[in-house]
C-alpha cells in the first residue's frame, strides 16, 4: 500500500516538472524569435561598417595599432562567453572546456593569458576554483544589449591599447558558440586582436569588361583626417564584431535550451508513464490478493456450515 | 550627372534608423554642419552628436537627432553609421532613443 502512495506522488512530482521543463522549452522558442530580430537589426550597421573598413583598407596601408602590434608582450586576453542560467545542457560547460584547452594552449606557448567573463555561469565556476579573472561582466546574456557589446569592448581596447609595461595585452581570443542552426551549435575560438582585415581581391581582370569598372573603389576624400576616420571606425568594427559574437551566442545558448528542454519534457513523460505502469501493477496485485483473501474466507465459512 | 536624388541609409548600433531618397542631407560634421547633395564626391568623414536633416525630392524634411559615428558617400549612396540616434517627431521616451 505505501509504495502505491509512494509511486502516486512521484507520478505527481515528476508531472509538475514536465510542466516546468515544458514552459521552459516554449520561452526558449519564443526566445529565438526576438534573438533572430535582434540580430536583423543589428545587421545594416554592422554591414556599413564593414563596407567602410573595406574601404579604408583599399585606400590606405593601415598603420593602426589595432591592425598591428609591435614588440613581442606575452599578455594575452581570453573572453569566454557563457550563459547566466542553466538547464541549457552542455552550453556553458563546453565553453568553459574549450577555455581550458586555449588556456592550456597559450601557456604551453609561452603566452601568459588573462581571463575575462561574461555570464554568471562561467564567473561562479571560475571563482570557486579561485581562477584569478581580470575582468567580470554578468546579466542578459539571452539578449546581449549594445551597452553590454560596448562595455565589453571598451574594457578589452582599453586592455589592449595599453602598453606592455602597465599590463596591457597583445592578444585578444574569444570564446564563443558559433550558432549553425537550432540543432548544431558549435563552440569556437576566434582571434578578434590584432584585427585581420581580409583585402578585397585584387581584380586580376583580363580586357576591360564593365563588370570590373563597376567594382572598382572611387577615390575618397577622408574628413577630417585619414587617422582621424580610422580611429572612429575601428573601435566601432572591433565593438560591432564582439556584439555579433554576443548575439550568435545568445542565438546558441537559447537554441541550447530549447533543445535541452525538449529532452527533459519527453524523458519526464517517459518516467510518468513508466511510473503509471509500476502504479497500476502495484494496484492490481493487492486487488487480486484482496480477492483471494476473501474467497478464501468465503470458502471456509461454507464448508463449516456444511 | 548623377542625378538630383541619392539614396540615404541612417542606421545605428542597435537597428535601422531611416531609409529612402533624398535630394539633401545636412549632417553633423567634425566642424560644423555638412551638406551634402546628389552626386557629392566620394568621402568618409567623421560626424559629431547633433541634428541631421533629410530633405526628401518632395520637400518634405526630416530631422533627426544622431550621437557621434561616420558617414560615407559613394556612387550617390549615403551612408550614415550612429550609434544612437531618433527621429525628432516622434520623441519617444524609452530605450531607444538617447537618454
Amino acid at each position: 500500500m505505501a509504495s502505491q502512495l509512494a509511486l502516486k506522488s512521484r507520478i505527481a512530482s515528476t508531472g509538475s516538472l514536465e510542466k516546468i521543463f515544458n514552459a521552459q522549452e516554449m520561452i526558449a522558442a519564443s526566445h529565438i524569435a526576438q534573438a533572430r530580430e535582434v540580430a536583423l537589426n543589428a545587421k545594416p550597421y554592422t554591414d556599413a561598417i564593414f563596407d567602410a573598413v573595406q574601404t579604408l583598407v583599399s585606400h590606405s596601408h593601415i598603420a593602426h595599432p589595432i591592425v598591428r602590434k609591435e614588440g613581442d608582450n606575452p599578455r594575452v586576453a581570453v573572453l569566454a562567453l557563457t550563459a547566466d542560467r542553466g538547464m541549457a545542457g552542455a552550453y556553458t560547460s563546453s565553453i568553459i572546456r574549450e577555455t581550458e584547452d586555449l588556456l592550456n594552449r597559450l601557456e604551453g606557448a609561452g603566452k601568459e593569458p588573462e581571463l575575462f567573463v561574461y555570464g554568471r555561469r562561467g564567473v561562479s565556476y571560475y571563482k570557486y576554483r579561485n581562477r584569478p579573472m581580470a575582468q567580470t561582466w554578468e546579466g542578459d546574456t539571452e539578449k546581449p544589449g549594445v551597452e553590454v557589446a560596448d562595455a565589453i569592448s571598451r574594457a578589452l581596447l582599453e586592455a589592449y591599447m595599453k602598453s606592455a609595461e602597465k599590463g596591457g595585452v597583445s592578444e585578444l581570443y574569444i570564446v564563443y558558440t558559433e550558432f549553425i542552426n537550432m540543432v548544431v551549435q558549435k563552440v569556437r575560438v576566434l582571434r578578434m586582436l590584432p584585427v585581420e582585415i581580409i583585402k578585397p581581391e585584387e581584380t586580376a581582370t583580363s580586357g576591360p569588361d564593365t563588370q570590373s569598372t563597376q567594382n572598382v573603389m572611387p577615390l575618397y576624400s577622408f574628413e577630417p583626417s585619414l587617422d582621424e576616420v580610422l580611429d572612429a571606425v575601428l573601435p566601432r568594427y572591433v565593438r560591432s564584431r564582439i556584439h555579433e559574437c554576443l548575439l550568435e551566442a545568445a542565438a546558441s545558448e537559447v537554441a541550447c535550451r530549447q533543445n535541452a528542454m525538449h529532452t527533459a519534457t519527453e524523458n519526464a513523460r517517459d518516467l510518468i508513464n513508466d511510473l503509471t505502469r509500476k502504479l497500476n501493477a502495484s494496484r492490481q496485485a493487492s486487488i487480486t490478493q484482496e480477492l483471494t483473501e476473501i474467497i478464501g474466507s468465503a470458502d471456509a465459512l461454507n464448508k463449516k456450515e456444511e | 550627372m548623377a542625378g538630383t536624388t541619392m539614396d540615404v541609409n541612417i542606421v545605428s548600433a542597435e537597428h535601422p534608423i531611416w531609409s529612402g531618397t533624398a535630394k539633401a542631407v545636412l549632417v553633423p560634421a567634425y566642424a560644423g554642419g555638412l551638406g551634402i547633395l546628389p552626386g557629392h564626391e566620394p568621402v568618409l568623414s567623421v560626424i559629431q552628436e547633433g541634428p541631421l536633416v533629410v530633405t526628401e525630392p518632395d520637400g518634405r524634411k526630416h530631422s533627426f537627432e544622431v550621437t557621434d559615428g561616420f558617414i560615407s558617400f559613394d556612387s550617390n549612396k549615403l551612408t550614415v553609421v550612429v550609434e544612437q540616434g531618433r527621429s525628432m517627431q516622434n520623441i519617444p521616451i524609452d530605450e531607444t532613443g538617447i537618454q
